[in-house]
């Protein structure tokens, strides 16, 4: 579908957005991630895959500040962010959403954006000014724009799977972050919803300039939209590339695009 | 707010004001106690109905809020008013430094260093006798000019927790208040978005502190005394209590909550030495019965 603005580790390209180097995690005698180096240029779309256990959640984990690598550095725009704590890189602009979806279950769908975009403008604090009349607009811009405008006065917790999983898009969007992860952005979901729900996220993220990096279990959707993928194995990159030099790799296919109907029939089952 | 509940709250505020005075001075002591217990349920809530915190241990500050008073005033001769304003403070005091260590855990293992705390606190009172008085507490303490009167003293305390409970509702629903809630619904997805989530429930702590210190002051100038059980592991369960049967969702909640509970405890303890055993029979009645809390069904979720 689309294809990349910069191939991933050019040579001759700017300051990546993200920098990941040599990134080494170990939880005991497992290790989780080994050696993982990987480079993020502003607009990408990037597709994390593997089969479950090769790092991709350790990764993004260590990506947002959950856990602190034990090897290597992680900078953000040539700032090196390593070991920073999840708040600090949120303010950093580092968004993420979460495999199991997260949201504020026994808050209305605005209030919900509303405390994102009072956590985003530091307001968060303000004990004396009341909490309804802020930033309403935006707020209701935000559901606008995820589609969720109509049920804006909906607890979070009595939406359908899929309005929960764009509303934590809309919440995660009102921190206005540099570089979004998303954590299996459609796991749960219906085949069909999948399609539709990673084009919406594609589109938004053309719309306001913003990089993504997601993992995902379901090929169809990573082909419709990564602008390039990395491929975890064991805790390492085993390849990195274009969509279509990631499907050619005998090395991929043996590892993991060989498995891809079976596990796509799993995810279809669970949905 | 819509004209109905401005019609309940004037003829609440109007029963407040006008029923006590009719009353002799025991009804209008067990009103107070009412009262201050109301306040020291509602900074509870915050914890735990706001935060998602259960404290074991908030005794602790309404304790420490009682001995600031009894202290500064019987062995500092410190005036009235000063030791009334250092009642918050002390409290408050105590709280940053047990909630520094008790926010860091959560569940269960904050409940139990907070519990912990609780228990230093409790053992520090019943030892330091120069400064506690130890087993035999601090008693005597007198209030100044008309404040003498149990009816007057009333309306000083009704009208120092309706301030307090204006100003903790201003929180509530403040940002803060509902980052808050976004923090109990769940705390690494505000982490997420920028906030440091420690830091807030760090200085929530120290107000809900602040508060019970607030309502321990007070009642020790009710009493004119401190004694150490009040801040014994069984004094914390009160507010728990408290907070539970009147609604932990609501606002108001823990208000009704005190009354009912400080009504039933005065009434039944009048009739039988066995009051504790209907007491739990009735608290567990109203538990099955309303599990929402006293006002929770009612009211839905106004306090969310």
């Amino acid at each position: 579908m689309s294809v990349t603005d910069s191939r991933p580790g050019d040579a001759a390209a700017p300051e990546p957005l993200l920098r990941i180097e040599a990134l080494g995690k170990r939880f005991g005698g497992l290790v989780a991630l080994d050696n993982v180096t990987i480079r993020l240029q502003p607009g990408e779309f990037r597709a994390v895959i593997g089969p479950n256990g090769a790092g991709k959640s350790t990764l993004f984990n260590t990506l947002t500040g959950l856990h602190r690598p034990d090897l290597g550095r992680v900078f953000l725009s040539g700032t090196d962010v390593t070991g920073r704590t999840p708040h600090a890189l949120a303010r950093l602009g580092v968004g993420r959403t979460f495999q199991i979806t997260s949201v504020f279950a026994a808050l209305t769908s605005l209030e919900n954006v509303q405390i994102a975009l009072l956590a985003h403008s530091g307001r968060s604090w303000n004990v004396l000014a009341s909490a309804r009349s802020i930033q309403v607009t935006r707020a209701r811009g935000l559901l606008d724009l995820v589609g969720l405008r109509d049920r804006e006065d909906q607890l979070a917790g009595t939406l359908a799977h899929g309005d929960q999983k764009r509303l934590e898009l809309a919440i995660a969007l009102a921190t206005e972050p540099k570089l979004l992860l998303l954590d299996e952005p459609t796991a749960g979901m219906a085949a069909r919803e999948r399609l539709e729900s990673i084009a919406l996220v594609h589109r938004i993220a053309r719309e306001v300039g913003l990089t993504v990096i997601f993992t995902e279990h379901d090929m169809a959707v990573v082909f419709a939209v990564a602008s390039a993928i990395t491929v975890l194995h064991q805790g390492r990159v085993l390849a990195e590339g274009l969509p279509e030099e990631v499907r050619a790799n005998p090395v991929v296919h043996d590892v993991y695009l060989g498995e891809t109907t079976s596990d796509d029939a799993a995810g279809q089952e669970r949905a | 707010m819509s004209r109905t509940t401005l019609g309940l709250w004037s003829v609440a505020a109007l029963l407040f004001l006008v029923a006590p005075l009719g009353l002799g001075a025991f009804w209008q002591f067990i009103a107070i106690e009412a009262l201050v217990f109301a306040l020291y349920a509602m900074s509870f809530n915050l914890l735990l109905g706001y935060g998602g915190m259960l404290s074991f241990g908030h005794a602790a500050y309404f304790g420490l809020g009682a001995y600031g008073v009894g202290i500064l005033m019987a062995k500092l001769s410190a005036p009235f008013w000063l030791a009334l304003l250092a009642a918050p403070v002390v409290a408050a005091v105590g709280a940053a430094a047990v909630g520094y260590f008790s926010v860091r855990l959560t569940g269960i293992y904050f409940a139990m260093l907070t519990f912990a705390f609780q228990m230093l606190f409790f053992t520090v009172a019943l030892k330091a006798t120069v400064l506690t008085g130890g087993d035999d507490g601090i008693v005597g303490l007198t209030r100044p000019g008309v404040l003498v009167d149990p009816a007057v003293y009333y309306l000083f305390v009704l009208f120092i927790t309706a301030l307090a409970i204006g100003l903790l509702y201003r929180m509530v629903n403040s940002p803060f208040g509902q980052t808050l809630r976004a923090i109990r619904e769940n705390a690494r997805r505000v982490q997420h978005l920028g906030v440091h989530t420690r830091a807030h429930c760090w200085l929530t702590f120290v107000i809900a502190g602040a508060f019970a210190g607030l309502a321990g002051g007070l009642f020790a100038l009710s009493t004119g005394s401190v004694f150490p059980g009040w801040l014994d592991w069984t004094a914390s369960a009160t507010p728990i209590v408290m907070v539970v049967l009147g609604g932990l969702r609501v606002f108001t909640g823990p208000i009704a909550g005190a009354f009912v509970f400080i009504g039933l405890e005065t009434v039944i303890s009048g009739h039988t030495e066995y009051w504790p055993l209907f007491m739990g029979v009735i608290i567990i009645a109203l538990v099955l019965l309303l599990p929402g809390g006293i006002l929770g069904t009612r009211s839905g979720r106004v306090g969310h």
